[in-house]
């Protein structure tokens, strides 16, 4: 069969642009915040700890410029990082889940629940403070195909889990 | 030995104490291989370290060669197994008793390996792969040959079929050699490969070697016969392209013998034997491997052929399964195919397929832009490297380069299309292969739709379906189409109830 003979037919499925992605916690963006200042502090930081080590002159001249670059290159990045946790979305649909994330490259994965082997709700130090929970859904293909839902309300990863688990469980 | 019914707990042929001991002979030369040669070196020097002597030593040698006789012969009684009604039982251990039970249900694969003690003492071993990780192969390294087909057969048919099939096995069940590769059509194969990387590889090893010893290359008989030919002021001249000439020739006809030699050893005694479900690949010459394909566990199928091949009509037919193990999955290879029995084989393996089903279809011309992308930083970095090493003499590259550069992405653009049927999706890539990859679409695991924010404004998006074994790409069409390719796939997926293994 030919695909644009299927297009009428194929208008008519459900359709994945349709479906009203929801956003994941609000509070997750405090926890993206608090992980990237750690890193850039460490980062600054062990550059700072370099200027006291390394006493060459051609070291100490560019210092500064060496880190302002790195600096400006951090602030970039935590911007790029607080406008892509707008495009971190979910959705749950009968049949599969759905995750869209990524600023530069923005991607939507769907995976079938029929395909799913096994999904887990894991818990960080830091997420349970906020209430926050990490929901990883494992297919049986490449480590590409597996789904990683950070920033999840725990009552709702829970029932997702709950969810996903009765149906690949209801289903083998 | 005669043939077990594997309903009790056996042991292999007792000729794996052979293979048991010559495999941990080996793993404890690699380990220790460092500190035996600064031993066994700084003995010989001096007569004596301390106390130790030669003979010493010798006597060292012998007690850790039986020490490993005997863990041998010991994982030679504690390795039993037998197959109850839906499992694989095996006990392994000397200290530690570990139970291993696999449901026939999940097996991916079995294979039957001979490597080169195994082909002397006329044993195979039979390995036994699940989807799972790592830890779940289980290798039984000795059983005589009837045995172990018995096994494998046993292993791969269901419960409920053995009781009527185990009297038909060895009489209705007539396997057809389909296919036997002969030697011209693997020269052919070997000598038509893709030799540019491995020709890249060693010609910038020849140029550095060249470099070294241009001195004395120049002083070579070369020189000498050339005066003959040429005129003497510009012997020099002919020299160097001469010697140009000889070391590119000599770079390729190294290239071609060294695929020829790894394509003939990989694919000596190709086999591939039709069986009334299944089929088998019996192939190597140091490592004789043999393994079956099973329909239903096939995820990806993947063709490759390029211009020279096809003029040969020889296609390489890759079949992907779900498994761990990268290295298994070269043997998944037949090559020399020819175009009807490649068709012959693909219809064997998934039913129904028909390539003029349904339309080719092509990425967006973007697709020009981001090769022209690629090439161009290929070319930066080439230019900036030979600037930095040759000198600026060396810019002349780009006269070979750029037109390269244009054919790959002519090339790369007309080769790479998608087609997308009612049960399978066919994706078309490759420069100077032709790569065409197959999977059906209930085998998908997870689709993605991927876009870059710079092909948001030109409504351009990409589409990665994995499989169990594979990731493809369509690449590089409008989002719209992408959309419905989406949707359409998922809708396939979800709508029948059609397990993927």
């Amino acid at each position: 069969m030919n695909f644009t003979n299927l297009q009428i037919q194929v208008e008519d499925l459900p359709n994945v642009e349709g479906v009203t992605l929801k956003p994941i916690a609000k509070s997750y963006l405090k926890i993206i915040a608090l992980n990237s200042l750690a890193l850039y502090s460490l980062i600054l930081g062990a550059l700072y700890g370099l200027k006291h080590l390394v006493k060459e002159d051609g070291f100490q001249d560019n210092f500064w410029y060496v880190f302002l670059g790195v600096l400006v290159i951090c602030i970039i990045n935590f911007i790029i990082s607080v406008l892509a946790f707008k495009k971190r979305k979910y959705a749950v649909r009968g049949h599969d889940v759905i995750y869209a994330k990524g600023l530069i490259v923005h991607s939507v994965t769907t995976v079938p629940i029929s395909r799913i082997q096994h999904v887990e709700e894991s818990r960080s130090w830091l997420a349970r403070h906020f209430g926050l929970s990490t929901l990883k859904i494992f297919t049986a293909g490449e480590a590409g195909s597996d789904l990683s839902i950070k920033g999840l309300p725990h009552i709702e990863a829970k029932g997702i889990n709950d969810f996903i688990s009765a149906e690949v469980n209801g289903n083998s | 030995m005669e043939i077990a019914d594997f309903s009790q707990p056996i042991r292999q042929s007792i000729k794996g104490i052979i293979v048991i001991f010559a495999f941990n002979v080996i793993t404890f030369v690699k380990k220790f291989f460092i500190l035996f040669i600064a031993f066994g070196v700084s003995v010989l020097r001096s007569k004596s370290i301390g106390n130790v002597t030669p003979t010493m030593m010798l006597m060292a040698v012998i007690g850790i060669l039986l020490i490993i006789l005997i863990i041998a012969i010991l994982k030679y009684l504690n390795f039993k197994f037998h197959l109850s009604e839906d499992d694989f039982h095996l006990a392994t251990g000397i200290i530690n008793k570990d139970n291993t039970i696999i449901p026939k249900s999940k097996i991916q694969n079995v294979y039957i390996k001979q490597n080169f003690l195994q082909q002397i003492i006329n044993v195979v071993s039979v390995k036994i792969e699940t989807a799972g990780d790592k830890k779940s192969e289980i290798e039984i390294s000795a059983l005589d040959r009837p045995t172990a087909l018995l096994l494998k057969q046993k292993l791969f048919h269901k419960t409920s079929e053995v009781n009527e099939n185990v009297e038909a096995i060895g009489r209705s069940e007539e396997p057809e050699v389909f296919f036997k590769v002969t030697t011209k059509r693997l020269l052919l194969e070997g000598l038509s490969q893709n030799h540019f990387k491995s020709f890249l590889l060693i010609i910038s090893f020849a140029f550095g070697l060249y470099n070294e010893l241009k001195d004395f290359l120049e002083e070579l008989e070369l020189e000498q016969h050339l005066e003959g030919i040429g005129e003497f002021n510009e012997a020099t001249f002919y020299n160097l392209i001469i010697t140009n000439v000889i070391i590119v020739i000599g770079v390729v006809l190294i290239s071609f013998l060294f695929s020829i030699v790894k394509t003939f050893i990989i694919n000596f005694n190709l086999e591939v034997v039709e069986h009334q479900k299944t089929i088998e690949i019996n192939k190597g010459l140091f490592n004789k491997v043999s393994l079956s394909l099973t329909p239903s566990r096939i995820q990806n199928l993947v063709i490759t052929t390029n211009r020279v091949k096809q003029y040969f009509g020889l296609h390489t037919l890759a079949v992907k399964q779900a498994m761990v193990n990268v290295k298994q999955q070269k043997n998944f290879n037949i090559v020399a195919l020819e175009k009807e029995q490649l068709n012959h084989l693909v219809n064997k393996l998934i039913s129904n397929y028909n390539e003029e089903e349904s339309e080719k279809a092509k990425p967006r011309p973007y697709f020009m832009r981001i090769s022209t992308l690629e090439m161009l930083v290929f070319g930066v970095v080439l230019n900036g490297l030979s600037l930095g090493i040759f000198g600026i003499e060396m810019l002349w590259i780009n006269a070979a380069f750029l037109p390269l550069a244009a054919l790959y992405v002519y090339f790369a653009y007309k080769k790479a299309y998608y087609k997308i049927s009612e049960n399978f999706v066919t994706i078309g890539s490759g420069v100077i292969d032709t790569t065409t990859n197959i999977l059906e679409i209930h085998k998908i695991q997870s689709i993605k739709l991927k876009q870059t924010i710079f092909q948001r404004p030109r409504d351009i998006a990409s589409i990665v379906i994995s499989t169990a074994s594979k990731s493809v790409t369509i690449p590089y069409i409008s989002k719209s189409e992408a959309i419905l390719i989406y949707n359409f796939l998922l809708f396939k997926v979800e709508s029948q109830d059609r397990d993927w293994m």
